[in-house]
């Protein structure tokens, strides 16, 4: 290669990579704030839900009340109520949501906790979380289709699930 | 020495036109040559430094902010760079026509050959990186974490499998090069390289999270698989059957010139638009009992005349020595031509042909397609005896229709002299200086053993010959 080019061929990789850095910086300073904020949301008790994790259904976590079994079992052997997950270690932060039954149905999972170890890490929780919620809803079940590019989220969040559904006596 | 000249149609020598004339095209031919090459390779770099940036922009630099985070940061760029550098080499392979004729087939198979080791290496260090990595934000130990990617994650348990398998292609290469083994080996080895890239796929879109869906840097690491698995399915599998099929080649003429050395002339439809030179070599099968089932690289011994194409082999390997016994009318498929040991690769209007053994046959062919006026060109034949001086009175001819000086250099060589010359020519004092005095103005083509030829490339280099004024065709894949 002549010099002329090797130089031509550096300098616009540079910039190749200048353009990258430049894309990126901002969630390199955003995460910076963030690393104590996301060691402070660890596992916690039902109904504090984590501020970086929050997805769309944690909104409804207020309302809960623990592990009660208040109406009569329905047919599909749970009781109403609000269940616990367990809280599902990932190279990506912890997870737990809990199980709201009503009427033998799922009718909502709520997120307490999902994957935050980055910034990238909680896109990926906002993204993924909503549909998998809506494809538990929608199959009454824990066990549904992995959403590539969130296989952590997903596969832990199921998991936490799958727990909550066999605390509740949830059979389907 | 029986030499016969089964059919033979001398190119037309420009005689014409000036001197100065063709010295600037072929600078220009040259400078073009030289152009389409720092291109390619600046994409290269390009193309690295595109998966950096499509990291950084992912915001791969938070993976520096914590220590504990570097490992999972390195192997991830680790894994990038490696499997960019993959697919580079894959293309390098694939025997693109425009790398070919910029580069020549050997050169990028030399580049290829020189990445395969650190290519090995970044993806090795992207799966240990990643084990410890994502081992401490799990709280594993990197064993433990490797089992936990197996058993647990999607994809995994295949991309394992590739590595593994990446692994024995690589060290098999290394080991086939040194040791020799067959061609036949080699080649099945390298086909386990396509597996080990499309199993490592899959993980790379649903482990790495820089290619999660709705992003561009997906469609752009999904266009670069493509386009590399493209290239070489199109080059080296669809273009090589379509154009068999289309010029249907059939041995016409089986001509033995020396003992153990045979010509085989095959003749076929339209065969001026493979745009074949003198110099350049094939891959040729011959559709015939137990021959079938290999293929084998072998120069052209003439400049194809659009009717018909001739190799001259040695009795080399097994599959040569049968050679004649194929029969007229046998069919022939083929992948080529290849090679930049053509005409093309001109750098001054001058040139020195230098070579031994059945390396005379290529130097043959392309002093039949070269260019020259007269007394521009010098051919050097080596051999130890006078049977070993193939195609000898073609090459005489040809010689004296261009005005050549012809010098032959027969006999063993010097003992306990690291020579490519002969004992005699070396008793004598004669040097490459001496046999062709204009060398320094010189193209030098040179074709024989590859221990023979890098002492002809030694002594030229030694005169001052820049590389580019040297060309060397090399037996080897």
């Amino acid at each position: 290669m002549r010099s002329g080019s090797a130089f031509m061929a550096g300098l616009g990789s540079a910039a190749i990579i200048a353009i990258g850095w430049q894309a990126g910086v901002g969630t390199l300073t955003s995460a910076l704030p963030q690393s104590g904020a996301s060691a402070s949301g660890t596992s916690n008790a039902a109904g504090s839900s984590s501020g970086t994790s929050s997805s769309s259904s944690s909104s409804a976590s207020t309302d809960t009340s623990s592990q009660a079994a208040t109406t009569a079992p329905a047919a599909s052997g749970a009781a109403d109520g609000t269940y616990d997950g367990s809280v599902v270690n990932t190279r990506f932060g912890t997870v737990q949501v809990q199980a709201v039954i009503s009427g033998g149905k799922i009718t909502d999972v709520i997120a307490v906790k999902l994957t935050d170890a980055d910034r990238k890490s909680v896109a990926i929780s906002q993204q993924v979380a909503p549909m998998v919620r809506s494809e538990v809803l929608t199959a009454q079940s824990a066990k549904v289709a992995n959403i590539s590019g969130g296989t952590y989220t997903t596969q832990a969040y199921l998991q936490s699930l799958q727990s909550a559904l066999d605390a509740a006596g949830f059979t389907g | 020495m029986t030499s016969t000249a089964p059919y033979r149609t001398p190119q037309p020598a420009r005689r014409g036109s000036a001197t100065s004339e063709r010295a600037t095209a072929i600078k220009r031919g040259y400078k073009a040559r030289l152009r389409r090459g720092d291109l390619l390779e600046t994409i290269v770099y390009f193309s690295v430094a595109i998966v950096l940036a499509l990291f950084l922009a992912d915001g791969g630099a938070t993976y520096f902010i914590n220590i504990k985070d570097v490992a999972t940061g390195v192997g991830i760029v680790t894994g990038l760079v490696g499997s960019d550098l993959l697919l580079i080499m894959l293309i390098l392979a694939a025997r693109i026509p425009a790398i070919d004729r910029t580069f020549g087939h050997d050169k990028a198979l030399a580049l290829h050959r020189k990445l395969g080791k650190p290519v090995l290496y970044l993806i090795l260090a992207h799966m240990l990186l990643l084990m410890i990595g994502y081992g401490i934000a799990q709280g594993l130990n990197p064993v433990a974490e490797a089992v936990d990617m197996i058993v647990n994650q999607q994809d995994m348990s295949i991309a394992f499998i590739a590595m593994g398998l990446l692994i024995l292609v690589v060290v098999t290469s290394l080991v086939i090069v040194r040791r020799k083994l067959s061609y036949e080996f080699w080649y099945i080895v390298h086909l386990l390289s396509y597996g080990a890239i499309l199993l490592a796929l899959p993980h790379q879109f649903t482990q790495g999270m820089m290619f999660a869906e709705g992003t561009w840097a997906r469609w752009y690491w999904m266009a670069l698989y493509v386009g590399a698995l493209a290239s070489i399915t199109i080059c080296r599998v669809i273009v090589p059957i379509a154009s068999s099929l289309r010029h249907d080649l059939r041995v016409s003429e089986v001509v033995i010139e020396a003992p153990g050395v045979v010509s085989v002339t095959m003749r076929g439809r339209e065969l001026d638009a493979l745009r074949a030179q003198g110099g350049q070599f094939f891959q040729w099968r011959f559709w015939a009992p137990g021959f079938f089932w290999q293929s084998h690289p072998y120069s052209l011994s003439a400049h194809p005349d659009g009717r018909s194409l001739r190799i001259t082999v040695r009795d080399l390997g097994k599959g040569s020595a049968r050679l004649l016994k194929i029969k007229p009318g046998t069919r022939v498929s083929f992948e080529g031509p290849y090679g930049l040991f053509t005409q093309e690769a001109r750098t001054t209007n001058k040139a020195v042909f230098v070579g031994a053994g059945i390396g005379i046959t290529p130097i043959r062919a392309l002093l039949e397609a070269s260019d020259l006026a007269p007394h521009e060109a010098t051919v050097i034949l080596r051999g130890s005896d006078n049977t070993d001086v193939y195609l000898w009175q073609e090459t005489y001819d040809l010689c004296v229709e261009k005005s050549a000086s012809l010098r032959v250099l027969v006999g063993h060589r010097p003992r306990g002299v690291n020579t490519w010359l002969s004992a005699e020519a070396y008793g004598k004092g004669e040097s490459l200086l001496t046999l062709a005095p204009k060398i320094k103005e010189s193209d030098l083509y040179i074709c024989g053993p590859t221990p023979w030829t890098e002492l002809v490339i030694r002594d030229a280099q030694r005169l001052g010959l820049k590389d580019h004024q040297i060309h060397a065709e090399r037996f080897d894949f």
